[in-house]
């Protein structure tokens, strides 16, 4: 035990050590950062304006005035506002106090208010010559942007029971896609308006009888009363798979890696006149995954931090992280000796690639399986799954973390499977490792391995 | 029961090679062992089965008292044949991680370390990276490594493959030195000239057999050639006048001079004498058994093998370029 403490502490030194652990481990945290900073402004809205001129055929004598009101500066600035606020309406207080909208975070990302000049053409015009109105050149603000001809009936149906007409629209060559949109929005706001003013209704007063506030749904617990978690749910299983997968992948990875230096650099054999293998193994198993644990706990304080500070970490259930914790323990046991046997079997980097073609399907099959599991965490598939190595611990994760968690005689089972997995998986490599550490020359396959374990 | 190694008709087998057929060895405490052979005689994998990296498909073993190796690991040295560090590690924890896994307590490491470095000529090097050492360095750290637990008991898996003469000469001195301070050595090599210097006992393995097994002195009276190497002062010097001695029973050319094989039963001192006398010599010495000598003369011989002199020669020659040996 002692002797494998040793190898656990060189090994675990020698990876947190090395500048790319520390570069890696801080790489997310600063990618994201400056994703948060600088993002918003590489996608920044507020450099586009939609400007110049939208040419209207109106036969109902209405729709042009219309649409020259809804295009009014002040008009689009007032709705734009009331959009945020009902928006914001829906996310959680912490959130809300740090997202007010104010008129430079609306430009950020809506874009400036539109400067469109409504050109009233005769009612009664040819469309196909209207078409080279179109066509002509003219400096930005002044551009030719749209031809829209406003059907007769697209304010008075032709008859009782018929359906109301529409617009036609013509763009000018190489329009925005996004200048598109404000148009098309606009013509349906005037639209709207003008029948409404048709029928001699009250525009507000419609938008009024047809807005129903979405309620902040609350779960009332046995002991207490929480509001529903709503997105936080839907991201946090994406968060915990992501958490488990790179930390298994990473840690698998650099066990694999060191382990084949170590055969080829021929200090392998050093190594086993003092320990035996199974020792090696599970020292350098154990150092590794203390170095995968140590990045993990640092993204986790992380996201804990960000939680707190939007005032959302009492939406997430704490055992939860012990959970986390559990299950990453045993994905990671099952995963990482599979690596290390890997790396103990083949000379060089290349060669592992073949074997390790169905551990990376282990590992990559819980990331596709997790939009289903997470969707319908309850079905007899994310049942099943909760039970087969190695893909349960990832499965239970999602599920747990989900809206609607597993009985806790599953988890529990789950983790009974796992841990049998680990044993399993630990004895499986502990052969191939005793056998493949001092084997050089072909690299073996699969059954080549399975020969070895047998033979062991 | 004194003995620090003992294999009792000892085999291994891979696949369908029999790598190690009925091995008998008995290597007692203090002794200075060397194990030679040409590549693929068995050398490692016997040595490897007593480090219990592998283990015997038949037969007995046990080293230190102990029937397993792993009983006993603290108290054995082993230098591999194939052998590395880790580059990046700084030499002085290398030293140190090595000797915590072979038990010895810190307080211990932090004095014999330094003192350790300082003893093969590497003082000052503890905080450098071993990749920074050339590579006779690295085989002197390598060869630290394998003592810094001051063993009872140190193996040595061809410890002078690809050293330089001076290194060679100075890694004879640490073995030695080892000896003296009272640690059993098992030692193998392809280099029959490095056992006949160093080892007092000499064991001989061919083909996973062993065909010789005794102390040099031993080996050194039974093999005698019977022979003494001449060479006259004026090259070119007529040697008839040799052929007249009664003692001569033959002449041969070799090398630069003459190999005088002598009749059974003569004093090879007053034959010297008399050779001196009859041609001014440039050189005269008597000719020592040589091992490889003795060993082809064993190996074509009394084993019935069929194998010429020219291809054994060969095969130890190979053996001298450092192929993968079993």
């Amino acid at each position: 035990m002692r002797k494998i403490g040793h190898i656990a502490a060189r090994e675990f030194a020698a990876t947190v050590m090395t500048r790319g652990f520390i570069v890696g481990l801080l790489l997310m945290p600063a990618l994201i950062t400056v994703f948060a900073i600088a993002g918003p402004r590489i996608f920044s809205q507020r450099s586009f304006r939609a400007a110049g001129q939208i040419a209207v055929i109106d036969p109902t004598g209405v729709v042009a005035g219309e649409l020259r009101a809804t295009l009014d500066p002040v008009a689009i600035a007032a709705r734009r506002e009331k959009d945020a606020r009902q928006a914001l309406a829906q996310v959680p207080e912490g959130v809300r106090e740090v997202a007010q909208p104010s008129a430079g975070s609306l430009e950020t990302t809506l874009g400036q208010i539109p400067d469109l000049h409504v050109v009233e053409r005769p009612s009664g015009a040819d469309i196909q010559q209207e078409k080279e109105w179109l066509r002509q050149e003219r400096p930005n603000a002044d551009r030719h942007l749209a031809l829209a001809v406003i059907h007769p009936d697209a304010v008075t149906p032709a008859g009782d029971g018929a359906a109301y007409g529409t617009y036609d629209l013509f763009l000018t060559a190489n329009l925005d896609d996004r200048i598109d949109n404000v148009i098309q929005q606009n013509l349906r706001i005037a639209l709207v308006a003008a029948r409404a003013r048709a029928q001699n209704l009250d525009r507000d007063r419609i938008d009024a009888l047809t807005r129903v506030e979405r309620a902040r749904s609350v779960v009332v617990t046995k002991d207490a009363e929480r509001p529903t978690s709503g997105p936080l749910s839907r991201a946090l299983p994406f968060a915990f798979t992501f958490i488990v997968f790179f930390g298994v992948m990473m840690g698998g990875q650099t066990l694999m890696t060191s382990t084949i230096e170590e055969k080829s650099s021929r200090v392998a054999e050093v190594l086993l006149s003092a320990v035996s293998p199974f020792e090696l193994m599970a020292g350098k198993i154990l150092g590794q995954m203390g170095a995968s644990l140590v990045a993990m706990a640092l993204y986790v304080v992380m996201g804990v931090a960000l939680l707190v500070s939007f005032a959302l970490f009492g939406l997430v259930d704490v055992r939860l992280l012990l959970y986390l914790v559990i299950f990453f323990v045993i994905a990671f046991l099952v995963i990482g000796s599979l690596m290390a046997a890997i790396g103990a079997a083949v000379n060089e980097m290349k060669e592992a690639q073949s074997l390790m073609g169905p551990i990376m399907i282990m590992l990559v099959a819980p990331l596709m399986l997790q939009v289903p599991i997470s969707q319908n965490p309850n079905s007899t598939f994310s049942t099943v799954m909760s039970f087969i190595p190695p893909v349960n611990s990832f499965t239970m994760l999602i599920r747990m973390a989900s809206s609607a968690p597993p009985p806790i005689w599953q988890v529990w089972l789950s983790i009974a499977v796992g841990v049998a997995s680990v044993f399993g998986a630990v004895w499986f490599a502990a052969q191939v490792f005793r056998i493949g550490l001092l084997m050089y020359g072909k690299p073996p396959d699969l059954a080549t391995l399975i020969r070895w374990v047998r033979a062991a | 029961m004194d003995a620090a190694v003992s294999l009792k008709g000892v085999t291994k087998r891979f696949g369908s090679t029999m790598a190690v057929q009925h091995l008998d060895l008995l290597v007692p405490r203090g002794g200075l062992y060397g194990v030679i052979g040409p590549n693929g005689a068995g050398k490692t994998t016997s040595i490897r089965m007593i480090m219990s990296i592998l283990f015997p498909d038949s037969g007995e073993l046990t080293v230190l008292g102990h029937k397993s190796a792993l009983e006993a690991k603290d108290r054995i040295g082993y230098l591999p044949e194939e052998r590395g560090l880790y580059r990046k590690m700084r030499v002085g924890a290398f030293l140190t991680y090595i000797g915590r896994l072979k038990g010895v307590a810190d307080a211990d490491l932090s004095a014999r370390v330094p003192r350790s470095l300082e003893r093969v000529g590497l003082a000052g090097t503890e905080r450098k990276r071993c990749e920074e050492l050339s590579k006779g360095m690295q085989q002197k750290v390598q060869f630290l490594a394998a003592i810094i637990h001051e063993p009872d008991l140190l193996i040595l898996d061809e410890p002078f493959s690809g050293l330089d003469p001076v290194s060679t000469r100075q890694l004879r001195e640490l073995i030695l030195a080892e000896h003296s301070r009272g640690a059993t050595i098992l030692f193998s090599t392809h280099v029959m000239l490095h056992a006949e210097e160093i080892c007092d006992h000499v064991v001989m393995i061919h083909r996973g057999q062993k065909v010789l097994d005794q102390p040099v002195a031993a080996i050194r009276s039974q093999y005698d050639p019977r022979a003494v190497r001449f060479e006259p002062f004026e090259p070119g010097a007529d040697v008839s006048p040799l052929r007249a001695l009664a003692e001569v029973e033959r002449i041969d050319r070799a090398d630069r001079g003459y190999e005088i094989l002598l009749k059974e039963g003569t004093d090879p001192a007053s034959v010297i004498r008399r050779i001196a006398m009859a041609i001014a010599p440039a050189r005269i010495e008597l000719a020592r058994p040589r091992l490889e000598d003795v060993f082809i003369r064993i190996v074509s011989g009394e084993s019935g093998s069929v194998e010429t002199e020219s291809k054994l020669r060969a095969d130890l020659r190979e053996a001298g370029e450092g192929a993968v040996a079993v």
